[in-house]
């Protein structure tokens, strides 16, 4: 009788484990499809809020190229220029001087050459005192 | 309880069963029509009008916005922008959470608006409307568009700190909710754009500006033209809100982003078209004309480097200049040229070998009568050759030659440097001039058209005529538009130069070039326009003007030059409608194309081709040469 009892003891023990496995196996697909919605909207959320985030960034990147915009027109440099009388002008022509990169010295040969410097009084004269 | 008895008792028992199975029976027919009423309106609920109330769960969380694209930007050849869209806020309010505060509100927002109070008040004035055969108030209006976000912050802040005069912890949770909501929800912004133009009155009338409504469409200039290219298409998104207007990112069905406008990149350098309108300014002062102009083109391309009419406007706030201003005279405008058309009939008849340019004309000591009218030059003159005629600028030497070329031939010429037909140009409201067919010309316009009389051009044609003489005799179509660029910086459209046509042989060019040399100097009318560094080629004009049928005391005058002669890099135009202080062009026009010139080589580091005097040796190498002895 006793062995037959342990016999019926381990005949039930299968369906009450397939049983707990069941509602586990259920209870894990309830709780893994809730926290996979949590998860969807826990995600959601932080594509809001990076999305918002981004686009206050590109607004505050549009406002500074118009601010670049504005301190780099001709006008508002040349008036800049003007305030702080910085004498800031374009270079003469007669200022610049012109050198050949790779001079062709047969051509520089037959050119002319420039005139000797004349020596000025004034500058003599200094010297003698 | 008593048993029954006998049959009576029986019928007693019976019924007292039938009566407790009737309350039974009556109960599950009750139970059963519940819940038949129950299933019939769950089945007419989600089944015979599913449609229907989807659509209306849908109406209320269901939403579709849209996202507007960026405007391009307009730049100028070095990266420089001249129109930008910069972010802004639309203003709008729901009239349904402000209720009695009404005037309270009003009067904050107004001055922050800078509208006025009776417009804001009635904008705020709740409307009901009906939909669907239901009554309701409106929830929506736009205050007001394009306010920049600095004046939005400035209003969020006034009305959330709002005091509307009550002790509200002693309010009930409604009044409370409505105050709340007065300060978080009743004003509240939408994303919006401004179109900003840094440079302001800079190139305004070849930039343009657009019309100041929501869709920002271009009205004039570049901004018109390349509407379309600008404009850029916009975006939506179709996506679900919860019950407190939160987005349900996960509902999420369309989402297509805005593709932002091209930018559209100009041939105009703003350094040169800066240098241009400050000389215009100061040339303005000086002789105030009604309107004066200059174009600055490269003869070789036919690029537009600069274009500038005066008087101009700020594109930002076009509403306050007068229609004149924000005319573009260069391509809008006809005028007759006056002397700088003698360089077509002098090119035409040297291209076709009828002149030489060393042949002599008498040009009769002023005063040449022909069919019936008498034309005179500025000076007299005696015999002058053909070159002496350009350098002189003889009305009558030309008239003598265009005779001479013929109609027929003077017209093909002047068709063949593009008058009478639009440049092309990318601008709208371009005219075409005005030549008359031969058919129409009178017995004196084969002597008056080639002094510039009887024909009506745009300073636009007249200056692609002369960059036609820089460029070997190869008219150029007028260039503008170098290319359109994606907003990440990626060139999508490249525009090229494109000729039209050559309008004269390469030897006649240099003849004529050779002739042209000769006006800025001593001897010719425009001894101004000579530059130290640079050889000029020009022509000037001086044109009387007509009014009601008669030419009176005012004049168009002009210099177009370019330098250096030989290998031209810039063409420059200067016009002055009605100069005081000095009419003729040399006199007027001449030193502004100099004082410009001179800049814009400078600008540019254009090699001189002049060169200069040796200068005298310094004190220093005086020095350190005395030294040495």
């Amino acid at each position: 009788m006793a062995r037959n009892r342990k016999n019926d003891a381990a005949l039930r023990a299968g369906p009450v484990l397939s049983a707990v496995a069941l509602c586990a196996l259920f209870a894990g697909l309830g709780l893994g499809y809730v926290w996979y919605k949590d998860q969807i909207d826990l995600l959601g959320r932080q594509i809001k809020d990076h999305e918002s985030r981004l686009a206050v960034l590109q607004g505050q990147n549009k406002t500074r190229r118009v601010q670049l915009a504005i301190l780099i027109s001709p006008g508002a440099l040349d008036a800049r220029v003007k305030q702080l009388k910085l004498g800031l002008g374009p270079t003469a022509l007669s200022q610049v001087i012109r050198l050949i990169d790779a001079p062709d010295y047969e051509q520089a040969a037959k050119a002319p050459l420039p005139p000797e410097p004349r020596p000025v009084k004034v500058a003599l004269a200094a010297r003698k005192n | 309880m008593e048993e029954p008895n006998g049959a009576g008792g029986w019928l007693i028992m019976r019924m007292t069963v039938v009566m407790k199975h009737t309350k039974l029976y009556l109960m599950t027919l009750c139970l059963g029509g519940a819940l038949g009423a129950l299933g019939y309106r769950l089945v007419d609920l989600q089944v015979a009008r599913h449609e229907e109330f989807q659509a209306l769960a849908r109406q209320n969380t269901v939403r579709t916005i849209e996202w507007r694209p960026v405007r391009g930007q307009i730049m100028d050849i070095r990266g420089t922008p001249l129109a930008i869209s910069q972010p802004a806020k639309v203003i709008c309010a729901d009239p349904s959470l402000i209720g009695p505060l009404r005037q309270s509100v009003t009067r904050i927002l107004a001055p922050l608006l800078q509208t006025n109070e009776a417009f804001l008040a009635e904008r705020l004035l709740p409307r009901a409307y009906e939909e669907n055969g239901k009554t309701n108030t409106s929830k929506y209006v736009v205050l007001k568009r394009k306010v920049p976000l600095a004046t939005w912050e400035k209003i969020r802040q006034t009305m959330s700190s709002l005091s509307v005069g009550v002790v509200e912890s002693n309010l009930n949770s409604r009044d409370k909710a409505f105050y709340r909501n007065l300060r978080t929800q009743a004003i509240f912004p939408e994303d919006d754009n401004i179109r900003y133009y840094p440079g302001q009155r800079l190139a305004a009338h070849v930039v343009g500006f657009v019309a100041g409504d929501d869709e920002e469409t271009g009205l004039s200039g570049i901004e018109c033209s390349f509407n379309t290219k600008l404009a850029g298409v916009a975006g939506w998104r179709k996506t679900e809100l919860d019950r407190r207007k939160r987005e349900l990112v996960p509902y999420r069905d369309e989402d297509v982003a805005a593709h932002d406008g091209l930018n559209v990149v100009l041939t105009l350098d703003a350094g040169l078209q800066n240098i241009v309108e400050s000389e215009l300014a100061v040339g303005a002062e000086k002789h105030s004309p009604i309107s004066l102009s200059c174009i600055m083109v490269r003869p070789r391309t036919g690029e537009i480097l600069a274009m500038a009419t005066l008087p101009n406007f700020d594109p930002n706030h076009p509403g306050a200049s007068t229609m004149d201003a924000l005319r573009n005279r260069v391509i809008s405008d006809v005028a007759e040229p006056g002397s700088t058309y003698k360089i077509v009939v002098v090119t035409a008849g040297l291209n076709e070998r009828l002149i030489t340019p060393n042949e002599l004309f008498d040009c009769g000591m002023g005063q040449f009568i022909y069919a019936g009218r008498t034309l005179h030059d500025h000076k007299p003159f005696g015999p002058l050759t053909v070159e002496q005629i350009i350098t002189k600028s003889s009305n009558i030497g030309a008239a003598k030659i265009g005779i001479r070329l013929g109609e027929e031939s003077l017209w093909q010429y002047m068709r063949c440097f593009g008058f009478g037909e639009r440049t092309g140009i990318q601008l709208p409201a371009e005219v075409p001039g005005i030549v008359h067919a031969v058919t129409n010309w009178s017995k004196v316009s084969i002597a008056q058209i080639p002094m510039g009389q009887g024909v009506a051009v745009t300073s636009l044609q007249m200056v692609m005529a002369m960059c036609a003489i820089a460029n070997d005799g190869v008219l150029m179509r007028p260039m503008l538009v170098s290319r359109l660029d994606e907003p990440g910086g990626k060139t999508v459209v490249q525009y090229e130069p494109q000729p039209v046509r050559r309008v004269a042989r390469p030897e006649t060019i240099r003849e004529m070039v050779k002739a042209l040399k000769t006006v800025p100097t001593k001897d010719g009318t425009a001894p101004n326009a000579r530059l130290d560094h640079y050889t000029v080629a020009g022509k000037t004009g001086t044109a009387s003007k007509a009014e009601n049928g008669k030419y009176v005391d005012k004049f168009y005058s002009s210099f177009i030059g370019f330098f250096p002669a030989d290998n031209p890099e810039l063409c420059i135009s200067v016009v002055l409608d009605d100069p005081k202080d000095g009419h003729y062009g040399g006199d007027t026009a001449a030193p502004i194309f100099r004082a410009i010139a001179e800049r814009a080589a400078n600008y540019l580091n254009l090699k001189p081709d002049i060169a200069p005097e040796p200068a005298e040796p310094s004190i220093l190498t005086a020095t350190a040469g005395g030294g040495r002895q």
